[in-house]
């Protein structure tokens, strides 16, 4: 029976031969050795972009830590400083409240001072009064020399006394 | 323009007109096939036949197909041991053409195949680089000569149907393998549910270099028809139709053997 075409199963072998071995060479010598330098390269550069996207990661962590430091550091002053102003408050408060007893005492001394005084003045007063009218009654009563001179003294030092 | 400019475009034209004479005058020697007997052994190879080493006659085809083997060997060896090991991690014209080569088939397995493309990506990238270089080696026109004594320039390797036949059917098989290496069973009936895909992508790829080897054959056969126009038909179009044959069986081979080895999802 004659093949169509002249087909040939014979020269199909030889040829099917000949492109195994054409496929043993390209593969060996060609695409594996190319394709292996490609896969390589492409492992390369992903490890590449994964290390810096690490290096990013971790820098951006510690740029939160520091942040986060930053932070507390702010707050931390703000406390000392509150803590600084209420002492402070508490010792204005304390010193007002010293002066205040301070100047309630002075002015208490004062006070009594001043009365003493007073009372010191109007006694020297009262005698200093009482002389000069212990002497004005003695000049009235030389020159008058009598016993009526005597009665109107009598009756001045009992309003005197009356009058105190 | 300058004189040795001037001098070189003197002596191209008179070594063209001398050649265009040169055809004219001089006639052909040896048997005169008529236009058909030329198709017809083309299509055929009934008369001219090529000794394999004084041990068999066989078709031209296969020859060039050894030749094609020779050459491809060499230059892969030669860039195995004197390009590959200084390759650069940002490459050259040449590595970029290689990796761009390799990259393609490998993506275009990876693309129709997704879950099983390694050995695709080596297959496709064979099978493509075969087709290719085997189509524009004919536009080179080695002469052999043949078991009658005539002189004949050596075609494609696929426009041999013996070659055609070999590389539909061992697609078949290869799109086959994956069936049967993603689905077991199931894959093989998958895949001989394509029964006339062997059929199709043997005739296909026979036929279209076949064509390109007549139009060729029949505008060398007259005189008249030999100036300019092989530049069009003889180089364009062999390079046109020999990208497109290789992206086809490629795209298809790879096409089906995705589908065929997709695992199967189970309906809830």
């Amino acid at each position: 029976m004659s093949v169509p075409l002249n087909i040939n199963l014979q020269q199909i072998l030889i040829h099917l031969l000949n492109f195994v071995i054409l496929f043993a060479v390209l593969y060996f010598f060609l695409y594996d050795p190319v394709k292996k330098f490609m896969d390589n390269r492409i492992q390369y550069y992903q490890d590449i972009d994964e290390q810096a996207k690490q290096n990013l990661q971790e820098a951006e962590n510690t740029k939160k830590e520091y942040l986060r430091k930053l932070n507390c550091v702010d707050n931390e002053i703000e406390e000392k400083r509150q803590a600084a102003y209420k002492k402070i408050s508490e010792n204005t408060a304390e010193s007002m409240l010293l002066a205040k007893q301070k100047a309630e005492s002075i002015i208490s001394d004062a006070r009594k001072k001043a009365e003493d005084e007073h009372n010191k003045i109007l006694e020297q007063a009262q005698d200093e009064i009482a002389d000069m009218v212990v002497a004005a009654t003695e000049k009235i009563v030389l020159k008058s020399g009598t016993s009526e001179s005597y009665e109107q003294f009598l009756a001045a030092a009992e309003r005197s006394e009356n009058n105190e | 323009m300058d004189k040795d400019k001037k001098i070189i475009m003197i002596v191209i034209f008179a070594v063209v007109l001398a050649l265009i004479i040169g055809t004219v005058i001089v006639k052909a020697t040896g048997d005169n096939e008529s236009i058909g007997e030329l198709m017809r052994d083309a299509v055929l190879h009934e008369t001219n036949k090529i000794s394999l080493f004084g041990l068999k006659d066989v078709n031209p085809g296969l020859i060039s197909a050894f030749t094609v083997t020779g050459i491809l060997f060499v230059f892969s060896l030669i860039v195995r041991i004197f390009v590959i090991p200084k390759f650069k991690m940002v490459p050259g014209r040449f590595q970029l053409l290689l990796e761009s080569l390799v990259g393609f088939f490998d993506n275009l397995a990876k693309l129709n195949s997704p879950h099983r493309n390694k050995f695709l990506g080596a297959y496709i990238f064979a099978a493509g680089v075969y087709i290719f270089t085997g189509t524009v080696f004919e536009l080179f026109g080695i002469q052999v000569i043949t078991t009658r004594g005539a002189s004949i320039a050596l075609p494609a390797p696929l426009a041999d149907i013996n070659g055609a036949v070999m590389i539909g059917c061992l697609s078949y098989l290869i799109i086959l393998s994956g069936g049967i290496a993603g689905n077991k069973l199931k894959g093989v009936v998958r895949t001989l549910k394509e029964f006339s895909l062997p059929v199709s992508m043997s005739f296909r790829l026979f036929g279209a270099l076949l064509s390109g080897a007549l139009v060729t054959e029949l505008v060398y056969h007259y005189i008249h028809l030999s100036y300019g126009l092989p530049v069009l038909v003889g180089i364009l179009f062999t390079l046109l139709h020999a990208l497109i044959q290789t992206y086809v069986l490629t795209m298809l081979t790879s096409l089906f053997y995705g589908e065929v080895s997709e695992p199967s999802h189970k309906i809830k």
